[in-house]
């Protein structure tokens, strides 16, 4: 028998969550924006160069992944007005010209012997960097407070790690000469040194910073701090 | 990667083999084969031609979801923000992910069946109405006509599939058909809600996909009598948008389509 009217605590032993995150409401908002837009502009992506790709294998599995990307901004769009944004595409942004001109780097790609180099640029920087912001956020913010956007980030991460271990393993398939690896070598420099220019998918600061706080480097307003403190 | 990519620029390995629908239609040998009388054309197992009609159907679906693919991706890609709703971006990424799945599905049922990529001719139609200009015009010309099409196809290899005692291929259909259905109702849907203050962009758009049925009644090879071995499937159409009397009509292009192809054999009119 229970007895119905012993006390127990709100939070089990074992649930170690704590207050406060690192992410205010107007940080995480940001965040959620460049994550949107972000997803975007790969489904945008892998969905175009589906035509582009002779590689049938690659070919089904861009148009697979397109949707796992299309889903996420979805979510992330969802999230936004839970975060006070209900203007949505106020926050669909990139964090700077930098990430632009990454993407458009990423895009670029066309013709239909360029499979590797359109690869790379997914599996090889761009999921990698999703990746570790996504994972950051999931650790900087309070599993409490901000328990809505971790959910989502779970489910968005088993897809990224997923479709990057996929996307690894085509590309291993693909890469089969020096002068392939030379390539593919090449291109992702070419990618990661526009990335880090940008400074990662919501900019520099992407996966913290060195002081030990979350808020983008010259953005730590005092609105963009709120929720850091228990309040 | 420009906007806009020219069919002849869609990519693909050495083993298909393009052809152009004008060449199969325009070809002198096409009126000689109307000559003769083989009976009902539906899809049946006792026509002794069946397996391999079904067979080069099969063949025709996959290289259909190969491009039905690729048109949703493109589409995902071709507008910018401003120029389609963010929601109808995601109903077709959602559509790149069924079409390659019915791409899976094609090469697993294409094997079971007997037939290999490459065996048969691919054409083009489906991606080149994939690349109007317009998103409405693709909506219309590729989710309500050619996917709309592909519930047809799919019904009636479903019931091709029961009829011949083949589960795997009824099941694999039916599956297929249920995506259709849903892939037509956002086309419909799209068509409603992007036209609902514009009558006149709403009548080109519909008349674009008059013109892409009618291209598809061709010959009579889709109707509802037993001349068309490709039965319009009402129920379903009704599931995804379709009003009844868009049926009737459909049903009236392909009489007349039908009718079209028996005079230039020098045939006289069916009943």
């Amino acid at each position: 028998m229970t007895e119905p009217s012993a006390p127990r605590a709100a939070f089990a032993p074992w649930d170690r969550r704590e207050l406060p995150g690192l992410f205010g409401v107007v940080e995480s908002a940001r965040r959620v924006g460049n994550y949107k837009w972000i997803e975007m502009r790969l489904f945008e992506a892998l969905g175009g160069w589906v035509a582009t790709v002779p590689e049938l294998d690659v070919k089904l599995v861009l148009g697979r992944q397109c949707y796992h990307h299309a889903w996420h901004a979805e979510l992330w769009n969802k999230r936004l007005p839970e975060l006070r944004e209900m203007n949505t595409e106020r926050l669909t942004q990139p964090p700077n010209e930098e990430m632009v001109a990454f993407v458009d780097a990423l895009r670029d790609p066309e013709a239909p012997e360029l499979t590797i180099e359109k690869l790379v640029g997914v599996y090889r920087v761009l999921l990698p960097r999703k990746i570790a912001a996504y994972t950051f956020h999931m650790n900087a913010t309070s599993k409490i407070t901000d328990a809505p956007t971790i959910r989502s980030l779970n489910f968005i991460l088993q897809d990224e790690l997923e479709d990057w271990r996929e996307g690894e393993m085509l590309l291993q398939s693909l890469i089969q000469t020096p002068e392939q690896v030379e390539r593919a070598t090449r291109r992702q420099q070419e990618l990661e040194q526009l990335m880090v220019g940008a400074g990662g998918i919501t900019g520099p600061g992407s996966l913290g910073n060195a002081d030990g706080t979350a808020v983008a480097v010259g953005e730590a307003t005092e609105e963009a701090s709120q929720g850091v403190g228990v309040g | 990667m420009k906007k806009i990519l020219p069919v002849d620029e869609l990519a693909r390995d050495s083993r298909f083999v393009r052809a152009r629908i004008e060449d199969a239609i325009t070809d002198p040998r096409q009126a000689r084969l109307a000559e003769r009388n083989t009976g009902s054309a539906k899809l049946e197992p006792d026509r002794p031609a069946a397996g391999d009609r079904a067979r080069q159907l099969m063949h025709g679906i996959f290289v259909g979801e190969i491009q039905a693919l690729e048109g949703a991706g493109r589409t995902t890609f071709d507008f910018d923000d401003e120029e389609v709703p963010f929601q109808l971006k995601l109903d077709m990424a959602r559509q790149c992910w069924d079409e390659s799945r019915h791409c899976e599905i094609s090469v697993k049922l294409a094997e079971h069946m007997g037939t290999e990529i490459g065996e048969f001719t691919e054409a083009t139609f489906l991606y080149e109405a994939a690349c109007a200009p317009d998103p409405l015009l693709r909506l219309t010309g590729v989710n309500r006509a050619l996917e709309g099409l592909a519930i047809d196809v799919f019904n009636t290899m479903k019931e091709f599939g029961d009829s011949s005692g083949d589960p795997v291929l009824a099941a694999c259909e039916d599956w297929m058909l249920a995506d259709e259905v849903t892939h037509v109702k956002m086309g419909s849907d799209w068509l409603r809600r992007l036209t609902e203050t514009d009558p006149e962009r709403r009548e080109r758009a519909l008349e674009f996909q008059r013109t892409v049925d009618k291209l598809f009644s061709l010959g009579g090879f889709r109707g509802e009598t037993d001349e068309n071995p490709i039965q319009l499937a009402r129920r379903f159409r009704e599931m995804a948008g379709f009003s009844s009397d868009e049926i009737d009509e459909l049903s009236e292009v392909a009489t007349e389509a039908q009718q079209e192809a028996r005079a230039a054999a020098g045939l006289a009119p069916s009943s």
